[in-house]
C-alpha cells in the first residue's frame, strides 16, 4: 500500500468531519468542509480529462480553496508545480513549460460555478523534457517546488510522495502535532516550510491557523491571530518574531499556548532571540536548518535561560540525516575546522528537474557506517548516497559543535583578501542597538569589491556609523571593515520570503548606476 | 572655524554624514576604523589642496600620514610652512 498524504487526510475527514482543519479569515473550515472543497476541485480536475501522471501547475494565493486544489492533485497522483505567485509572468510561463505542465490551475474565487480556472500551457520547441517516465510511484514526483532563485530562473525541485511522507511523519512526532493542536502557517503556500505547517498538520489531524499573505507584515494582525487562536506550534522566518516583539511592546501581550517555537530560513538576531522566552513563556525554542532540496536537515534547541548565544550552533542532524563537512579541496573534514556542509536526508529530492543543473550541486559519496537509516533510501541503496552541497560554510569547534560561517557565495574579494560579508554582518549585529544589518559588496575599480553596510537601529537610538566603527575595530580585520555604513531606522528591504533583500541594500547611487561616483 | 574643525567637518560630511562633528576625536584612527581608505584619501587630498591652497607631492601620499585629524592638521601646517 502506498502511504499517501491524500489518503491520510481523507481518513481524518471520514473519522472526524467536524474537527477544525483550517482557521482562515476569522472562521473555521472543518475537515469535512475542506474535504468537500477538495472533492469540488477534484471534479474540476477530472473535467480536464488529463492522462494519468501528466503534471499541472498550481498558481494561487494561499486560501482553503488553494489547499483543496493541492489535495485534489495529491489524490489524483498528479505531479504539480507550485511556484511563487510573485514571480514575473514570463518566469512562470518558462517554469510551467519546463515542468511539462499541461494546464495552470487556479482556485476559483468569488463562489462562481466553476470549481477551478484552468489555462492551457503553451509549449515551445526549446522547452524542457518534462517529467521522466519514473515520475510515478512512491519514489516518483508529487510536489514540485522551486528554489528561491537568487540568480536566473528558479530551479524546479521535485519531491517524492515517499520523501514527503517521511518528512511529515518526523515533523508531526517531533512537534507533537495531532488532533487538538493548532499550528501557525506563516509562509506562502509555495514554500517548503508548508510541508511542516500545513501538510504535516492536515495529515496528523491538527488545525492550521493560516496567515493571510497580504497582511504578513502587519504586526497587530499577527498578534491578534496568535492570541485569538491559541496557537501551539509556530515555525517562521526571523521576521515574524521581530514583528511580534515590536507589536507587543506597548500592551505586553503574551502567547502562553505556544509549546514549540521554531526559527528557520535565516539567522535570528540575538536581539530578537533573547526576547522570545518572555513572549512565549511556555515554549521550547528551536533553530531549524534546511534547504528546499533536502528539507529540514539539522536542528538546535536553544537554552535561553542565560540569554541568547552569539553564535547559534546549527545543531545535530535529524534522525536518518547524514551531515558531512567538505573542504574547498574536496577533502572530508572530520575534526575541528571549516568546510562546506554537505547533507543527505530521507526527505530530499533526487535532483533538480533539469538534470544539467545537478552538476556540482548533487555529489555521490560513500555513506559513513551506522547512519541510522530512518527510512528507505531514495537513491536505491548500496554503499553510496547522493548528497546535496548546501553552499553553506560551517565551522566545527573543538567540542564538536558546528556553527554557520556563511554562504560559500557570500565570500567576496576585498583588496585581494577573501572576506565573508556574513562575518561582517555578525560583528555589527553584536552591537546591542542594532536590529538588523545587511553587508553587501559594491564593485570597486581599486579594491575589486568594497563593503557597504546598511544598519537598522532602534527609533531614537544614538547609534551612528562612527560608534559602529569603534565597535567593529576589535572584531574585524581592516579588509573586513565596511567602506561605507548607512544607519537607518526603517526596516531593511525584504524578499517576499521575509529574508533581507541584499540586492536592494546597495548604497543609493549603486541601485541605479553601476559606476562608483 | 579653526583648521581642525574644518578638517573634521569635511571628513564627517564626506564619509560619515550621520555623525555629529563633535563626536569625531582628533586622534581617532580613521584608517583603522575604515573611514578613509585609499580611494577616500584621494578625496581628502584634493580637498586639502583647494581648501588650504597647498600643493601635495604625490610621493608624500600614503594613508599612514593621514591616520588622524591631528596628523592631517600637522600635514597642512608643514605644507604651509614649506610654501612660505
Amino acid at each position: 500500500m502506498t502511504e499517501s498524504l491524500a489518503d491520510a487526510f481523507a481518513a481524518r475527514a471520514a473519522r472526524d468531519p467536524a474537527a477544525p482543519a483550517l482557521l482562515w479569515a476569522g472562521s473555521t473550515v472543518t475537515y469535512g468542509e475542506l474535504d468537500a472543497l477538495r472533492a469540488r476541485a477534484a471534479a474540476g480536475l477530472a473535467e480536464l480529462g488529463l492522462d494519468p501522471g501528466v503534471p499541472v501547475g498550481i498558481l494561487g494565493k494561499k486560501s482553503p480553496e488553494a489547499i483543496a486544489l493541492v489535495l485534489a492533485c495529491l489524490g489524483d497522483r498528479r505531479p504539480f508545480l507550485l511556484p511563487s505567485i510573485e514571480l514575473a509572468p514570463d518566469t512562470l510561463d518558462a517554469l510551467f513549460a519546463q515542468a511539462g505542465a499541461s494546464h495552470v490551475l487556479s482556485p476559483s474565487t468569488g463562489g462562481g460555478e466553476a470549481p477551478l480556472v484552468a489555462r492551457p500551457v503553451e509549449r515551445g520547441d526549446g522547452d524542457g523534457p518534462g517529467l521522466p517516465a519514473s515520475a510515478e510511484g512512491p519514489e516518483g514526483v508529487a510536489f514540485m517546488l522551486t528554489t528561491s532563485g537568487s540568480t536566473g530562473l528558479p530551479k524546479i525541485v521535485p519531491l517524492s510522495p515517499a520523501g514527503v511522507w517521511r518528512f511529515t511523519d518526523w515533523a508531526a512526532a517531533q512537534f507533537g502535532i495531532g488532533p487538538g493542536t493548532t499550528v501557525l502557517n506563516y509562509a506562502p503556500l509555495n514554500f517548503d516550510l508548508c510541508l511542516l505547517d500545513i501538510w504535516s498538520t492536515l495529515k496528523a489531524g491538527g488545525c492550521v491557523a493560516m496567515v493571510d499573505q497580504d497582511r504578513g507584515t502587519n504586526g497587530a494582525y499577527l498578534v491578534d491571530l496568535l492570541a485569538a487562536n491559541e496557537v501551539n506550534v509556530i515555525q517562521a522566518v526571523p521576521m515574524l518574531y521581530r514583528l511580534l516583539i515590536d507589536a507587543t511592546r506597548e500592551d505586553g501581550t503574551r502567547f502562553p499556548a505556544a509549546a514549540h517555537v521554531m526559527s528557520t530560513g535565516d539567522k535570528i538576531p540575538a536581539s530578537s532571540l533573547e526576547q522570545l522566552p518572555e513572549l512565549f513563556p511556555n515554549a521550547r525554542f528551536f533553530n531549524i536548518y534546511g534547504c528546499t532540496e533536502t528539507n529540514d536537515s539539522l536542528m538546535y534547541e536553544f537554552d535561553l535561560t542565560g540569554g541568547a548565544p552569539v553564535n547559534i550552533p546549527v545543531g545535530s542532524p535529524l534522525p536518518g540525516v547524514i551531515a558531512l563537512m567538505v573542504s574547498p579541496e574536496g577533502e572530508f573534514v572530520d575534526g575541528a575546522g571549516t568546510g562546506e556542509l554537505v547533507v543527505w536526508t530521507p526527505f530530499q529530492t533526487r535532483g533538480y528537474l533539469t538534470a544539467e543543473l545537478n552538476a556540482g550541486k548533487f555529489v555521490t559519496y560513500p555513506a559513513p557506517d551506522g547512519d541510522g537509516d530512518g527510512g528507505g533510501d531514495a537513491d536505491g541503496g548500496g554503499g553510496e548516497k547522493i548528497f546535496f552541497r548546501t553552499g553553506d560554510i560551517v565551522r566545527r569547534h573543538d567540542d564538536g559543535s558546528m556553527t554557520l560561517e556563511g554562504r560559500a557565495d557570500f565570500y567576496v574579494k576585498v583588496r585581494g583578501v577573501r572576506v565573508s560579508t556574513q562575518v561582517v554582518e555578525q560583528a555589527i549585529m553584536e552591537h546591542p542597538e542594532v536590529i538588523e544589518v545587511a553587508v553587501v559588496a559594491v564593485p570597486d575599480e581599486l579594491a575589486g569589491s568594497r563593503l557597504h553596510a546598511l544598519v537598522r537601529k532602534e527609533e531614537g537610538g544614538k547609534l551612528n556609523s562612527l560608534k559602529l566603527r569603534q565597535h567593529c575595530a576589535g572584531r574585524l580585520a581592516r579588509t573586513e571593515m565596511p567602506s561605507s555604513i548607512e544607519v537607518v531606522t526603517e526596516p531593511l528591504p525584504k524578499t517576499p520570503t521575509g529574508k533581507i533583500d541584499r540586492k536592494r541594500c546597495l548604497p543609493r547611487q549603486e541601485r541605479t548606476t553601476s559606476k562608483n561616483g | 572655524m579653526d583648521d581642525t574643525t574644518k578638517i573634521k567637518t569635511f571628513i564627517v560630511e564626506e564619509f560619515m554624514p550621520d555623525v555629529p562633528v563633535e563626536d569625531l576625536e582628533s586622534d581617532y584612527d580613521l584608517l583603522e576604523g575604515g573611514v578613509v581608505d585609499s580611494l577616500g584619501l584621494l578625496k581628502v587630498v584634493a580637498w586639502l589642496e583647494t581648501e588650504f591652497d597647498i600643493g601635495v607631492d604625490d610621493a608624500e601620499l600614503g594613508p599612514e600620514s593621514f591616520r588622524t585629524v591631528d596628523q592631517i592638521k600637522a600635514f597642512v601646517d608643514q605644507a604651509r610652512a614649506a610654501n612660505a
